[in-house]
């Protein structure tokens, strides 16, 4: 999708250690800035919310210019209409759920905003309606941050400003949480700007990345070519890279699902932990790159699950790792393993080669929505 | 006996009341803000704190007198504040500033100022979160400072009596009150007056402290 409200920014923010100074336009719906933490991030999200002083350049969305330094343009942040949530949700503590909800009413209102639908639709997406008269103090990390997504959601937005979403969550929430920035990826049609040190949040999510190192820009593009980038890749091997990939349920016994790998129901199947879904149902494999065992010949007496059919696509040193790209299905991205350079050489692994990725069941991790409803793209 | 505990309550709560509004957007703008001559600034609401009341009570008698800055002859009208119950809650007021200022202040300290971004990029400017978000969140101290600014108001002596004297029936206070009877020895008003200020003060406080452990009590339900 390339139909979202053009964003346009170009900004310059002397910092502590290094200076913010980026140049980017999106079209995206979902456009993602990633980075190791220190990289100036949150300051760019801050500085587009209008929450930071002393920036130079330009900012603009859609016709709207929101800074302008040489006209002296710098409208307010609580004119801008933005939904901002912040890594720590930020949630009002002197009002309860809907009050938070309730919070941005006020701007919807003026702008003659349907809010009361509004509100029916964020409450029903984000499954809130259980917790609107909880005060803020006894919700968890993932209601938390679905609260505050809810909040920026029903103040009438015309972007989105996501830092760090699934970031300050475990691994549990985070597969709770993520159906849920699906859902109103499809919901509501808004430009998405989202930043995250996470390679899989990323991957899951956005459509174009922005890779950001010391205030500047190193590598733009779509999220996976980007990092798996010889010059990004050790900033994503940090959080460990995890390749991100669609799949479709076939079967479910009592403990494994069978799926299908891409965007139908006849690519590889794999076997993977028990899925909630029913045969057909989409979802989101997660399968870390150095999980992957890389075999030349399809392996015997083996207690790894899956023997996927590969063919290499890319071979790349990254310091003392090869990363390999192969391809598994027409319609499904690439799959990446980590493998040591040794390895690589002994494998004699070079574009074209046919082979056997092979995947613990356990190493994968499902993100699915049980409803149905926020399935992933 | 009960008009002067009425009097002193009702000038306590005016001088409070007189003081609450500047007090809590002074003690906002030292919270939040940077600007020189801050420090001379934050020093000067607290002087009344450090020097002597009778001190505080002349530099009011000055200010107020005839030839001062605020008396007669300067202004061209006169204000009529010596030896008034004007003076009375002037002093007061100025009495319990420093507190109600550096408690207000350290309330809107423990207020994180990115909730007040949080609340601009939801739409509302500068006053609407100041009023909706900021002083709700710092209510508690904010409660605090009124109650320590009217107790101090209540009990203030020094100054009191050097601007407003200690006029039975016009300016006498609780507090001027009870160094009257002792010192004309009627030791019994005395003890009556004392009895009074103990079950008022005494009531107060109770009453202040439940309320605090009610607010907590809904924080935590």
């Amino acid at each position: 999708m390339t139909d979202a409200t053009p964003l346009h920014v170009r900004v310059r923010l002397p910092l502590d250690r290094f200076a913010l100074d980026v140049d980017f336009t999106t079209t995206h719906r979902v456009t993602g800035v990633f980075g190791v933490s220190g990289s100036g991030k949150t300051t760019l999200l801050e500085t587009v919310a209008g929450l930071r002083r002393g920036a130079s350049g330009r900012i603009r969305l859609g016709a709207t210019e929101w800074l302008d330094s040489e006209k002296g343009v710098r409208m307010p942040s609580h004119l801008r209409h933005i939904g901002y949530v912040p890594q720590d949700s930020l949630l009002f503590p002197h009002l309860d759920v809907l009050g938070n909800l309730h919070a941005g009413r006020g701007r919807a209102l003026r702008d003659g905003n349907h809010v009361d639908d509004t509100l029916e639709n964020v409450v029903r997406v984000l499954d809130l309606a259980p917790l609107l008269r909880r005060p803020v103090g006894m919700l968890s990390g993932g209601e938390r941050q679905r609260v505050a997504l809810g909040r920026a959601l029903c103040s009438g937005p015309r972007l989105l400003l996501l830092d760090e979403p699934l970031a300050s969550l475990d691994a549990g929430l985070r597969r709770k949480v993520l159906p849920f920035l699906h859902r109103v990826q499809a919901e509501f049609s808004l430009p998405i700007l989202l930043v995250s040190h996470n390679p899989m949040e990323v991957q899951a999510l956005c459509e174009d990345l922005v890779v950001l190192r010391e205030g500047r820009i190193i590598a733009r593009g779509e999220p996976r070519a980007v990092l798996t980038r010889p010059d990004v890749f050790p900033l994503a091997e940090h959080e460990g890279f995890e390749n991100m990939l669609p799949a479709r349920v076939l079967e479910s016994g009592a403990d494994t699902s069978r799926v299908s790998l891409g965007a139908g129901m006849d690519g590889p199947a794999l076997t993977v932990p028990r899925s909630a879904l029913p045969p057909g149902g989409r979802l989101l494999l997660s399968v870390p790159a150095d999980e992957i065992v890389l075999a030349l010949e399809h392996p015997a007496g083996l207690s790894a699950r899956n023997a996927v059919p590969a063919r290499v696509e890319k071979v790349q040193r990254v310091g003392p790792v090869c990363l390999v790209t192969a391809s598994v299905a027409s319609d499904a991205p690439p799959v990446v393993a980590e493998v040591t350079a040794d390895a690589s050489t002994e494998l004699h692994l070079v574009p074209g080669t046919v082979l056997f990725l092979l995947i613990k069941t356990t190493a994968v991790t499902l993100y699915e929505d049980p409803s149905g409803t926020g399935s992933p793209p | 006996m009960l008009e002067v505990l009425r009097n002193t309550l009702f000038w306590a709560a005016l001088a409070t009341a007189l003081v609450m509004v500047p007090g809590t957007l002074v003690a906002y703008v030292l919270a939040r803000r940077d600007f020189r001559g801050k420090r001379i600034v934050s020093t000067l609401f607290s002087l009344p704190l450090v020097l002597p009341p009778t001190a505080v009570g002349y530099l009011l008698l000055r200010l107020f007198s005839v030839d001062g800055p605020l008396g007669r002859d300067t202004l061209g009208i006169d204000l009529d504040v010596i030896l008034s119950w004007k003076a009375v809650v002037i002093a007061c007021a100025v009495m319990a500033t420093p507190l109600v200022v550096r408690t207000a202040r350290v309330s809107f300290e423990a207020v994180d100022p990115r909730y007040e971004d949080m609340a601009r990029t939801l739409g509302h400017g500068r006053a609407a979160t100041f009023l909706r978000y900021t002083l709700p969140m710092a209510r508690r101290g904010l409660m605090a400072a009124l109650i320590l600014g009217f107790t101090r108001a209540v009990g203030e002596f020094g100054a009191t009596i050097i601007l407003a004297g200690n006029i039975p029936g016009r300016t006498q206070t609780l507090a001027t009150a009870i160094f009257s009877a002792q010192q004309a020895g009627r030791e019994g008003e005395a003890n009556v007056l004392l009895i009074v200020a103990l079950v008022a003060g005494f009531a107060a406080v109770y009453a202040s402290e439940a309320l605090a452990q009610k607010q907590m009590d809904a924080a935590r339900a």
